[in-house]
């Protein structure tokens, strides 16, 4: 048996990014916020129709798909803020109620989706255009290229916002201790619109870069949702480093497990790694203690 | 008011007794009166009182308790009193539950025989789906309310009973009352792979982690050949209703037994939710675990226990389900099934036998009952699960609890906003007090000063300057028989230093042995000088406080 090493090193660094944004948002989501936000998925498949929408009535080049599938998404990440997060997040047993709350999100989305557009999935036009690179004997299509440097540079965009603007900032104080942020004047609610539109956003994006896998329908969120929450498990919920570090080992395991033991195995593989992961360390690869979650 | 004062002692006779004196206009006493005694917020018609029924109670039947055989415990929870007006001997059942309860078997006992033809077989079905289901998400409630542990593989459990047995069923021809027990064994070995990370993990990363196992068994059975990925599930289990019988008759018979899996599975959920498990379990609830530890409470072994339980019994329903639906689909193990099963339990409440099943009635009545709404009907569940949450702390059966919890927190935030200080009591000032009779007295002290303050008037005193005694208007008359009615001490009084030349006021001590002291070095000439005097003297003090 030969593995193809050029072709697993590309398909895993592909998942990786893709994974990697989908499990930052939810990571996000957590430690700023509290909430596990289960609707990731309906935001990921309604940003999929965003995108498809601007293809069909607006333009179809790559850029403006793209970025009708980040506001799409970033939109609905302000809608689930709204609904889910303003209402309940100072009641009694918040964490619970929000994930239920969010939870019957994705089921009114989901149904509502189908509802307006119908079982049959759709398909976006090729983003990044038709090329190949040849890297020794590697070679890199236009799909996959575009979605690593794509996903990379917007996750860079991203980091590099939370690090260096104001909201970035309250947005880390609030993931440090949200009590604390409140009490020096950090406002939850309004913060929570960001984290929610910058998760959406994220969650758009990967939508976009993963629709020639999982092409546009309903339904289509439930994957990448388990995706992302198990890689942001794996990584540790509130870590990005984690979240970072976890995406690279489940898109190796999941790029090996296609090659030697068929597509069939994937998850198979890919949750006895999670429970590997989480029996040595039960708050993931880098997770920070509930303790400091609490208050 | 009237302007004029009708003299009560006038037709008796006395001698210079006027008939009537004329007043000026003056405010009724009712009018403070009935704004001080209605409620100063809103009223709820709902819940302001509650009702029991009193049952009567003699002789033998005095002391008389239904129990369970064997056992001395009381089926209902009655508290025997004597009542403090007619001294009669009355019962009241304080826990009604049970009887709300034996009231819903018999509806659905009763229930096939009332539907309406046309719909009988919809409504039989959606019944027997009803209680299979049911009886799912008392299991689940068992596991996410009492054991805490936030599981969202119930349903998988059920799949892969259901998918086992239909399987074994198939291949090896076992017949349909076998099917049950080869589902509990199977449900019992997910239960301890699934429980075994449970020791570990904790809240969120748990639930995260058995979603992504309902998916894994998802994509695990549609791919799997064995299990029907060309035919979309496994079928042809062996069904439990005999051949050759009519298709309402099947209906009507899958609806009693499914309704005997309820009744089976509610018993199992007292067993372990009423016994010693449960006991344990709801004295280590979530953030006070470590109180029970410290309190030698081995809460982590109870929570195991009683997620292994359920998983034989979920197992045992999917051999059921098997048997039920003559087979298993992929459907089980679908996110919109993990959805409504949540749904179910999150509408009637967390946690409570009676919101799980009331909770599977009303989805089930939408999903099943309204199919030619298509997808609008899991919004509306939609809907209805995302405002149960939102406004509500433990579902439609926690209503009552969380409305009273309300209106005690609106009732103290009236109180504590009530600090308006005119010699009533405070709050912090009235629970100390031993006589509560003082507070109401001067609660009403305080309204009645408040209202004679508005009595005072430049003509009043006029009058009591012309004539001291004697009958005077109204409204003096009120301010006079005020005055009259103070305690001793401090009360004013006038003495007599001579007679018809000097009189000067004087104030009472109100206690026995203790002279009362000079008021002021005022020297009066005559008595009615100094009446009006001590009159003038008390205005000031009533419009002083």
């Amino acid at each position: 048996m030969d593995i193809d090493i050029g072709f697993v090193a590309i398909t895993a660094v592909t998942l990786a990014c893709i994974y990697g944004t989908l499990a930052i948002g939810v990571s996000i989501t957590w430690s700023s916020l509290g909430l596990i936000n289960m609707s990731y998925g309906f935001t990921f498949a309604t940003s999929g129709y965003g995108a498809w929408l601007v293809s069909e009535y607006i333009s179809s080049s790559g850029p403006v798909v793209i970025l009708g599938g980040i506001l799409t998404g970033a939109l609905v990440g302000v809608l689930v803020c709204a609904v889910a997060f303003i209402p309940i997040h100072d009641k009694p047993n918040f964490t619970v109620r929000g994930l239920i709350a969010s939870l019957a999100l994705s089921l009114i989305g989901t149904q509502a989706l189908l509802y307006f557009f119908g079982p049959q999935s759709k398909t976006l036009p090729p983003l990044f255009g038709d090329w190949e690179l040849e890297l020794g004997e590697v070679v890199l299509t236009a799909d996959k290229g575009g979605a690593i440097l794509t996903s990379i540079l917007m996750l860079t965009l991203a980091l590099w916002w939370m690090r260096s603007s104001r909201r970035g900032l309250e947005i880390r104080a609030m993931m440090m201790n949200p009590h604390a942020a409140s009490l020096v004047g950090i406002g939850v609610r309004r913060t929570g619109f960001y984290v929610m539109a910058l998760t959406g956003g994220l969650a758009g994006l990967a939508s976009v870069l993963l629709s020639q896998t999982y092409f546009v329908s309903p339904f289509s969120g439930v994957t990448p949702l388990i995706k992302g929450l198990s890689v942001a498990l794996c990584g540790g919920l509130g870590s990005v480093g984690g979240a970072m570090i976890a995406a690279v080992m489940i898109g190796v395991n999941e790029a090996l497990t296609a090659d030697i033991l068929g597509g069939q195995y994937i998850l198979i593989t890919q949750f006895l790694l999670i429970i590997l992961v989480l029996i040595i360390r039960p708050r993931g690869i880098a997770g920070i203690l509930d303790k400091q979650r609490e208050a | 008011m009237a302007n004029l004062w009708k003299n009560p002692i006038a037709n008796w006779g006395v001698k210079e007794e006027v008939d009537n004196a004329p007043t000026i206009p003056w405010t009724s006493p009712i009018k403070p009166w009935i704004e001080t005694v209605k409620a100063k917020q809103k009223l709820y018609k709902v819940g302001r009182l509650r009702y029991y029924y009193k049952f009567p109670g003699h002789g033998a039947r005095t002391w008389h308790r239904w129990r369970y055989p064997f056992t001395r415990r009381r089926i209902l929870n009655i508290r025997g009193e004597y009542n403090a007006k007619s001294l009669r001997r009355e019962k009241t059942i304080l826990d009604r539950r049970p009887v709300y309860w034996v009231l819903s078997f018999l509806a659905m006992l009763m229930a096939p025989l009332f539907m309406p033809v046309s719909f009988e077989s919809t409504l039989l079905n959606a019944g027997a789906v009803f209680f299979i289901y049911a009886a799912i998400n008392l299991c689940w409630t068992l596991v996410i309310g009492t054991a805490g542990i936030f599981s969202l593989a119930s349903m998988a459990i059920v799949g892969a009973g259901a998918y086992g047995a239909a399987y074994l069923s198939l291949t090896h021809g076992l017949p349909w009352w076998s099917l049950p027990m080869v589902g509990s064994v199977i449900g019992l070995v997910f239960g301890i792979l699934i429980a075994l990370p449970a020791t570990r993990l904790e809240g969120f990363y748990y639930a995260l982690l058995t979603l992504g196992l309902v998916e894994l068994c998802r994509v695990y059975v549609i791919q799997s050949r064995t299990f029907g990925s060309a035919t979309g599930g496994v079928y042809g289990a062996d069904s439990y209703l005999p051949d050759g019988i009519s298709e309402l008759s099947e209906l009507t018979i899958s609806y009693y037994v499914c309704f005997v899996v309820m009744l089976v599975v509610l018993f199992m959920f007292r067993f372990i939710q009423g016994k010693r498990l449960g006991r344990i379990l709801r004295m280590a609830p979530e953030k006070r675990e470590a109180f029970a530890e410290a309190t030698g409470v081995n809460y982590r072994w109870a929570r195991i226990q009683v997620f292994i339980i359920t998983s034989v019994v979920l197992g045992a329903l999917g051999g059921v389900y098997a048997s039920h639906f003559h087979g298993a689909s992929p459907s089980l193990f679908s996110m919109d099934a993990v959805l409504l099963g949540l749904a179910m339990l999150v509408i009637g409440g967390i946690g409570r036998s009676e919101g799980a099943v009331f909770g599977t009635l009303v989805v089930v009545i939408i999903d099943k009952v309204f199919i030619e709404w298509g997808p609008l009907r899991l919004i509306l569940i939609g809907l209805i699960m995302l405002l149960v949450v939102l406004f509500l702390k433990g579902g439609v059966f926690g209503i009552k609890q969380q409305f009273r919890a309300w209106r005690n927190k609106k009732k103290s935030e009236n109180r504590s906003t009530r600090a308006e200080k005119g010699g009533e009591m405070l709050p912090e000032e009235a629970t100390e007090t031993h006589d509560k009779d003082q507070i109401f007295m001067r609660r009403f002290d305080k309204m009645q000063r408040d209202y004679l303050k508005t009595l005072v008037t430049e003509e009043i005193i006029e009058e009591h300057k012309r004539s001291p005694l004697g009958q005077h208007s109204e409204p003096l008359e009120r301010l006079l028989t005020y005055f009259r009615r103070q305690p001793q001490s401090d009360k004013y009084a006038i003495v007599a230093i001579e007679l018809y030349k000097s009189y000067r006021i004087i104030a009472m001590s109100g206690q026995r042995g203790v002279p009362p002291r000079v008021v002021e070095d005022k020297i009066y000439t005559s008595e009615t000088e100094a009446y009006h005097a001590v009159f003038m003297r008390r205005v000031q003090d009533l419009l002083e406080s």
